[in-house]
């Protein structure tokens, strides 16, 4: 019975690979992430992620976690490579480091997919594709928003991400782009950054606050420090008209979102991006065509549309 | 208590300048950002900085006392994202002031074992924090695994006061910041507890001579640094009404420069509290200044250390009379 139901609410994609790994011996696949309960994101993507795997008969995932240290990740990449698996996938810790580790899995013939954030350009070589998130385009998106809600015309500010994290560059380099390109009428007046920290965003928040006398709107690298953002200028009293975009949607963007408070950010959902990489992962192994990079869809969220899209659970 | 307060001769104006070192480079300072940036020295911004400071602030009281002891507390980093995720968690499950009650007990346990390891069994303090440190971070992941804990109710709760609400027009965590260094001041200057610890700090077996009981002492200084974390977890926990489990990452060092800042020696006996509230002051004035000035943030992280740098050499020449060490 129990069965039934899991086989039934097999994902489309899930079911796909089922019918082309008919055949099929169980095929094993090793996971090592970058740092597992340091924050919510990465939690619900590994249980999205061993959910899947139990989901598929025919995959048998080993999980390990760096716990954010290269080394441990390094060695846990070696460690897969003498178990014999079919396919690592790598959440890096730090895409330099690991790319000597994956050029002996490479040698061993053993395909890597890397997900979420992408490894160093020298990589590229040994890897099959990389599943995750355009951060790029999260950037862009994020810009488009923002010129949108500010009719095309205004003056704002950055908070950007952990200075060094790929993702806090590629967001913070999208949002630019797009924003000088599509909307030249909207300048940022100063971009500083957040730590991904509520509580130094809002410290930031409080300084811009005292330094310019208008802000129109203000970009957040996530919706964490994005309600930090709003916190300093709800308590300045100046949050009426201002315009707040984020990217990540969290718990609380979205029920600040639900206020009227928050405009718009960017949906992006760990369980998504887990079974995204199971599923590129599966596919490399069974020799089908994978693209190089194998995005999932991370879709604006705004004030208008954010029924369409359930709570985040972070 | 040989070494609390060696009376330096004052020789000339140069120690003069250095033994108030501290305070003129703030005066200068404050001065310098004020004439560059128009903003710097309006009422809004200086209690806006203070208000900042405040958590950092309060952390750094009670690390200044652990110090003075002769011992060092690496710990109050992420014990301040074990208490503030607490706090706030419980604070939607239990109601506010049980939540507070809890998460001061918890803190505390965690400062009597500090002060357990380093008082009773003579552990080296610094690898007993600092195991402390990692120790606790690990607890903070396993019970909110991993997921940020909010406050579902920020605008009636009466929890908002510590940290968003004004007390006597003032705004609360300054008034909770300043009034909490009154009294550690009072207590660590005026009173035989806080000769004891300075007597400790200074000379451990003179100490133990004169019948003071050294390892109750340090005990106590571990308690005083987790009741402080306690209070910091309030402010900060009411201030973001929501936490996640590395909010304090990173704190102990600030704390730590705070508290060298203001001179006090990290080998224990000597410092005052009133001087580590100038050398928090201080690391807030620069973040915010530089910030105000557009500079980028790793300015903030050079000036810091140039600062820090300056400071200890103004402390150390202070002490031997001169700016350069006589011997070669």
């Amino acid at each position: 019975m129990t069965k039934r139901i899991t086989l039934a609410a097999t994902t489309a994609l899930a079911g796909l690979m089922l019918a082309g790994a008919a055949q099929a011996e169980t095929i094993t696949i090793g996971i090592t992430q970058n740092n597992v309960g340091v924050d919510s994101y990465q939690t619900t993507y590994e249980k999205a992620f061993i959910e899947a795997a139990e989901a598929n008969e025919n995959v048998e995932a080993i999980v390990l976690d760096a716990g954010g240290d290269v080394a441990r990740q390094i060695a846990q990449i070696q460690d897969l490579i003498q178990q014999e698996v079919d396919a690592i996938i790598i959440w890096p810790t730090n895409g330099k480091a690991v790319v000597p580790a994956v050029r002996k899995a490479d040698q061993a013939g053993i395909p890597v997919v890397i997900t979420n954030s992408n490894i160093a350009e020298e990589g590229f070589e040994f890897i099959e594709s990389f599943s995750g998130p355009d951060n790029i385009t999260q950037g862009a998106y994020s810009a488009e928003l923002m010129c949108d809600a500010l009719d095309g015309e205004g003056q704002i500010v950055q908070i950007s991400g952990q200075p060094g994290y790929t993702t806090a560059i590629e967001r913070q380099k999208g949002f630019e782009d797009r924003l000088a390109e599509a909307c030249p009428g909207v300048t940022i007046m100063e971009t500083q950054p957040g730590d991904w920290n509520r509580e130094k965003s809002q410290r930031v928040m409080e300084s811009f606050l005292v330094k310019y006398d208008e802000i129109d709107g203000v970009y957040s690298g996530d919706d964490n420090m994005g309600v930090g953002a709003l916190n300093a200028a709800k308590a300045a009293g100046r949050a009426d008209g201002m315009i707040f975009v984020g990217a990540t949607n969290f718990a609380v963007g979205y029920e600040a979102m639900g206020r009227g408070e928050y405009y718009g950010s960017i949906y992006q959902s760990p369980v998504d991006d887990a079974r995204n990489a199971l599923a590129t992962a599966i596919a490399v192994v069974n020799g089908e065509d994978v693209p190089f990079l194998n995005y999932f869809d991370t879709p604006k969220i705004t004030q208008e549309n954010m029924e369409e899209f359930s709570k985040p659970v972070f | 208590m040989a070494s609390t307060t060696s009376p330096d001769r004052i020789k000339d104006l140069t120690t003069v300048l250095a033994r108030q070192g501290i305070l003129i480079a703030f005066i200068l300072f404050m001065i310098g950002f004020g004439l560059v940036s128009d903003r710097f020295l309006t009422p809004e911004n200086l209690m806006t900085v203070v208000r900042q400071s405040a958590i950092i602030g309060v952390m750094a009281i009670g690390v200044t006392v652990v110090v003075l002891s002769g011992n060092l507390d690496l710990s109050v980093g992420s014990m301040l994202s074990f208490a503030t995720v607490l706090v706030v968690d419980l604070h939607d499950k239990l109601g506010a002031a049980p939540a507070i009650g809890v998460m001061l007990v918890a803190t505390l346990c965690i400062g009597a074992i500090n002060g357990f390891l380093v008082g009773f069994l003579r552990l080296n303090s610094l690898i007993v924090t600092l195991g402390m440190l990692s120790a606790i971070q690990g607890v903070t992941l396993i019970y909110s695994g991993g997921k940020n804990v909010d406050i579902a109710d920020q605008e009636t709760t009466w929890f908002a006061i510590f940290g968003r609400g004004e007390v006597l027009g003032m705004a609360t965590p300054i008034v909770i910041f300043l009034g909490l260094a009154a009294i550690m001041h009072l207590v660590i200057a005026y009173t035989p507890y806080g000769r004891r610890i300075y007597a400790v700090g200074g000379n451990p077996t003179a100490a133990v001579f004169s019948g003071i009981r050294r390892n109750r002492v340090v005990f106590s200084t571990y308690l005083v640094s987790a009741f402080c974390v306690g209070i910091a977890a309030i402010i900060l926990g009411s201030r973001v009404m929501g936490s996640q489990n590395n909010v304090g990452q990173g704190y102990e060092l600030l704390v730590l420069s705070a508290v060298i800042l203001g001179g006090t020696s990290l080998l224990g006996g000597s410092g005052t509290i009133w001087k580590t509230v100038i050398g928090v002051l201080i690391l807030g004035f620069i973040q915010n200044g530089l910030l105000l000035l557009g500079f980028p943030y790793f300015a903030q992280w050079i000036v810091t250390w140039i600062v820090i740098i300056l400071a200890v050499w103004l402390d150390v020449a202070a002490k031997r009379g001169r700016l350069f060490s006589p011997i070669a």
